[in-house]
């Protein structure tokens, strides 16, 4: 049937000169001639001309935007089904149809179609087989047969190139799609079949159930080097005894969930950020200038797991609270638990402006090759707070005048029953030997990190307390 | 029945073996216009089956008869008949944007900040695939965006990640991504696809130690791919550096206006300090509530006519398309050079330097001074286009200049193009780099400019 769906003029074609206005680039007896034109049919009959977006490929086809009357993409080789997901995530109303050759969808495109099939958001995928590169001169295809000759593979394609693959039966192994079909177009018949799962494909689509996928064996006359007709019975006879025809997989009862539409609401952005209107409450009297005058570097160290991360960010927190500006950089190795792990924290009176802590005014060891490791970066009259319950020995190559003040972390914390709040009785340790920030400015952070679990709470401000009452203990902070 | 214009007939015969009533048959005449030889249609024994039509690969090829019969077959440029083209010429869906009410800053790290001005500046649109140290920006958006109804995808790799993101900026969304080094190379070529067919998107990307897998520490070694290697072809994008979590929320933010202000990408380089770092972030008073551009591939009726390409078949259309680029990048550098003056006034030396070195030159600047030394710091926010025009009155003035820089040079050779297109006569450079992801230090910058005054002053 004839389809407004195909351009009155193919503008786009060589600015529509002469025949090429109303011819396409592909060689006489070519299939993707046969396989658009049911394509464009089914976008008619089916009254989504509108909504539809068309991904044209590299390959043969890369020009199908000459010829379809929709808004039209053109993809890089192979992304054809990443540039859909692009297209149908952001206006889910959208009929999106990748128009792909064996090359760039069974090469090249792999991982993008196999994932997208996986993903299996509502997308029309139709998949032309034609068991060779045209475009580029007649190469081996990842379909092209064993024995089959090509540029590429001279002589006939042997297993050293691998069997050729069978695409519908991989898509079909997947989860993703709701359906799976290999049609052909060697005669009317199977004509007339592809036009019916072309259609059934993109109208899968429109009503939101899901990834189809349709594999169509088409004839390549010119790179197989017969006749049209010729081409017609090779893939009748000898193609298809590899790629059999008929559905890969039916799974059509489903439905894909809807793909949301963004709304953008003041409000409900703020929310969903986590910000407040509350200003936390100040303790501070002013910046803890005994330490130093407008900016003082601490560094947290431990293994993967001890929280000195944690610890570090709540002093960030703490500081900015109090109005003074702060950063904290996390340092880990590999591992998500175990292995080392510190933080460089910063706080200053005005500006942070170097953030790392080489050479720290505090350090807040957890273990002993923290201590062993840091300690002796720590500058002249800096303090040293390490857990006495897991360090042994205080390395004798600290600088001078840095004041060292161990607490055991770890055994108040198992003393209070839980050792995972032994971060935040080193917290306490270092608000009792350095007197950084007032304690309410601490517990102020520690309890909003706490928000919704109040049955801990109680736990950590003990764990603080006794920190900080072990720490003035061995030493009374100085200021 | 089926009626053919000769003309649109390759001669493929594939309607001869359809047709059940025998009556197509191979022509013997070669048509003068396409050197092809058209079938034969005989319709005596014609039953209207229209299996023929189904069977011709040519759009224009067989074709039913009826209103078009009418058409003088003979000439092609009639031939189309009426097909009315029906979808209109698309009007643009402006930006809005919403005030914020005050809120108390954040305290957050540099990736989640840049996220957080990608949903200030209307990005609805996120995919992304992990890599360290960038993965907490795709974290936060992979929870936050479908709070707003938004859309997080982890793509099968960089690869697929700017090929969704082809797909939705043209769609004329606002789309993004976080990466890192390796990542950012992946996606190079999508990149250049983007700038052909002028799609706009911002890429995050937290540099990291290099070349290869390298680490994950602090880098700044990707400006050169930045700034010159955007993938093949004539490619620039505007390229921001911020040097505080402030600057990842605003920068970011700003950088979707200035990708589809230019429809263009627009990449948002960090270390991996930044990325990391957690600081004090305050909100903007507004956010975006993006429109939908005309040119946009949206899939409705008023955009139907439109298309987003690279192709341009015919040499002297492609070399007019890279013109237009040319023209474009012209007027990128003529309005949108960014940079930061800090006591460069009376400075005798001037350091020069961006992201988190630039934070720690400032900090040698303070020490510096404090000592009595003239000098100042350049900080180039836009390092394509390098800020030139501020940078040129500076670089005249001063008697030294120094790059602090996390990598082997590639900020000194983005200053150094600028200073020889722009004709300056630049002072002596000297630089202070460091690279494998260490950062230089503020020591090392006191070091070097101390070394430069004593020199100057014959102490040495």
């Amino acid at each position: 049937m004839p389809t407004s769906v195909f351009y009155r003029q193919f503008e786009r074609h060589d600015h529509a000169t002469g025949i090429k206005a109303h011819t396409t680039t592909y060689c006489p007896g070519c299939g993707h001639g046969v396989a658009q034109q049911f394509l464009a049919e089914a976008i008619d009959e089916l009254g989504v001309q509108d909504r539809t977006v068309l991904v044209s490929p590299v390959g043969c086809s890369v020009f199908s935007y000459y010829y379809f009357d929709v808004g039209n993409t053109q993809a890089a080789h192979g992304r054809a089904p990443a540039v859909a997901i692009g297209h149908k995530t952001a206006n889910p109303d959208s009929i999106v149809v990748c128009y792909q050759g064996d090359g760039d969808l069974a090469s090249i495109g792999l991982a993008e179609i196999i994932s997208a099939a996986q993903m299996g958001l509502p997308i029309t995928i139709i998949f032309v087989n034609n068991a060779i590169y045209g475009m580029t001169g007649g190469q081996m295809a990842p379909t092209t047969l064993l024995g089959q000759n090509t540029t590429t593979s001279p002589g006939g394609r042997t297993t050293f190139a691998g069997e050729p693959l069978k695409v519908a039966e991989m898509i079909a192994g997947l989860d993703g799609p709701v359906f799976v079909e290999r049609v052909a177009l060697y005669d009317n018949r199977r004509r007339t079949h592809a036009k019916r799962a072309i259609k059934k494909a993109l109208e899968l689509q429109a009503n939101g159930t899901g990834f189809a996928f349709i594999e169509v064996l088409s004839e390549c006359p010119i790179h197989l080097n017969m006749t049209p007709e010729d081409a017609e019975g090779w893939v009748r006879d000898t193609m298809q005894q590899v790629f059999p025809l008929g559905v890969k997989k039916d799974a059509t009862d489903r439905q894909y969930p809807e793909i949301p539409t963004p709304a953008f609401d003041a409000e409900a952005t703020l929310a969903a950020m986590g910000t407040t209107t509350e200003q936390a409450e100040r303790h501070a009297t002013g910046f803890p200038a005994h330490l130093d005058p407008d900016d003082i570097s601490l560094k947290l160290a431990g293994a993967g797991g001890d929280g000195a991360q944690t610890a570090a960010m709540l002093i960030t927190k703490a500081a900015i609270n109090e109005g003074f500006d702060s950063t904290d950089i996390p340092s880990y190795g590999p591992e998500s638990r175990g292995g080392t792990s510190y933080a460089d924290v910063h706080v200053a009176a005005t500006e942070v402006l170097s953030p790392a802590a080489p050479h720290p005014h505090v350090l807040v060891a957890f273990n002993a090759p923290s201590l062993a490791k840091f300690g002796p970066t720590v500058r002249p009259g800096g303090v040293v707070i390490y857990d006495s319950s897991i360090v042994g020995e205080v390395p004798s190559s600290l600088a001078d005048g840095v004041r060292v003040v161990g607490v055991p972390f770890a055994a108040v914390a198992r003393d209070l029953g839980a050792v995972q709040v032994k971060n935040v009785v080193a917290l306490g340790a270092l608000q009792g030997a350095t007197g950084l920030f007032p304690k309410e400015t601490f517990l102020t952070v520690i309890r909003s990190a706490l928000v919704g679990k109040r049955a801990v709470l109680e736990l950590n401000e003990q764990a603080f307390a006794r920190g900080a009452e072990l720490a003035s203990a061995v030493a009374a902070p100085a200021g | 029945m089926p009626f053919l214009v000769p003309e649109y007939c390759k001669g493929c015969g594939r309607c001869i073996t359809s047709c059940t009533k025998g009556c197509i048959t191979p022509g013997t005449e070669i048509n003068p216009l396409t050197g092809l030889v058209p079938v034969v249609l005989d319709l005596t024994d014609c039953n209207a089956c229209e299996l023929c039509i189904d069977a011709c690969p040519e759009p224009f090829g067989l074709r039913p008869e009826g209103e078009q019969a009418a058409f003088e077959l003979r000439d092609p440029a009639e031939l189309g008949g009426p097909r009315p083209y029906d979808a209109p010429v698309p009007e643009p869906l402006p930006d809005t944007t919403l005030a914020l009410p005050g809120r108390a800053p954040l305290v957050v790290k540099g990736t989640y900040a840049s996220a957080l001005g990608a949903v200030l500046g209307g990005c609805r649109h996120v995919y992304g695939y992990p890599i360290t140290p960038s993965t907490e920006g795709a974290e936060l958006m992979a929870k936050l965006q479908p709070m707003l109804d938004g859309v997080f995808v982890q793509a099968v790799s960089e690869v697929a990640t700017v090929n969704m993101m082809y797909g939705a900026g043209g769609a004329g969304k606002r789309c993004m991504t976080f990466t890192s080094s390796p990542g950012f190379s992946l996606m190079l070529e999508g990149i250049s696809y983007l700038i052909g067919a002028e799609v706009p998107a911002v890429f995050v990307n937290i540099m990291r130690g290099g070349p290869g897998l390298g680490n994950i520490a602090p880098a700044q070694a990707d400006i050169k791919l930045a700034c010159r290697g955007l993938g093949h072809g004539n490619t620039h994008a505007i390229v921001l550096a911020p040097a505080t979590p402030q600057e990842m929320l605003d920068l970011t933010m700003l950088s979707f206006d200035l990708a589809f202000r230019y429809r263009n990408p627009v990449v948002v380089l960090g270390d991996g300090y930044l990325g990391q770092m957690t600081g004090k972030v305050r909100l903007p008073d507004h956010m975006v509530v993006p429109g939908i551009p005309e040119w946009a591939v949206y899939g409705d009726h008023s955009h139907r006519g439109n298309l987003i390409c690279s192709i341009e078949l015919q040499e002297a259309d492609l070399e007019r398309h890279n013109l237009d680029l040319d023209a474009k990048y012209a007027r990128m550098t003529a309005t949108e050079q960014r940079a930061d003056l800090h006591h460069c006034d009376d400075a005798d030396v001037v350091v020069v330097a961006c992201n988190t070195p630039a934070q720690l030159a400032k900090g040698a600047v303070k020490e510096l001074r404090e000592q009595g030394v003239k000098v100042g710091l350049f900080r180039p926010i836009t390092l394509w286009p390098f800020p030139i025009d501020a940078f040129r009155e500076v670089a005249e003035r001063a008697r030294h200049l120094v790059v602090v820089e996390a990598s082997e040079g590639q900020l000194e050779d983005e200053m150094r193009l600028a200073l020889s297109y722009a004709g300056v006569h630049a002072p002596p450079i000297s630089h202070v780099r460091r690279q494998g992801g260490v950062l230089p230090s503020q020591a090392e910058v006191v070091q070097q400019v101390l070394a430069l005054t004593h020199e100057r002053e014959g102490v040495l």
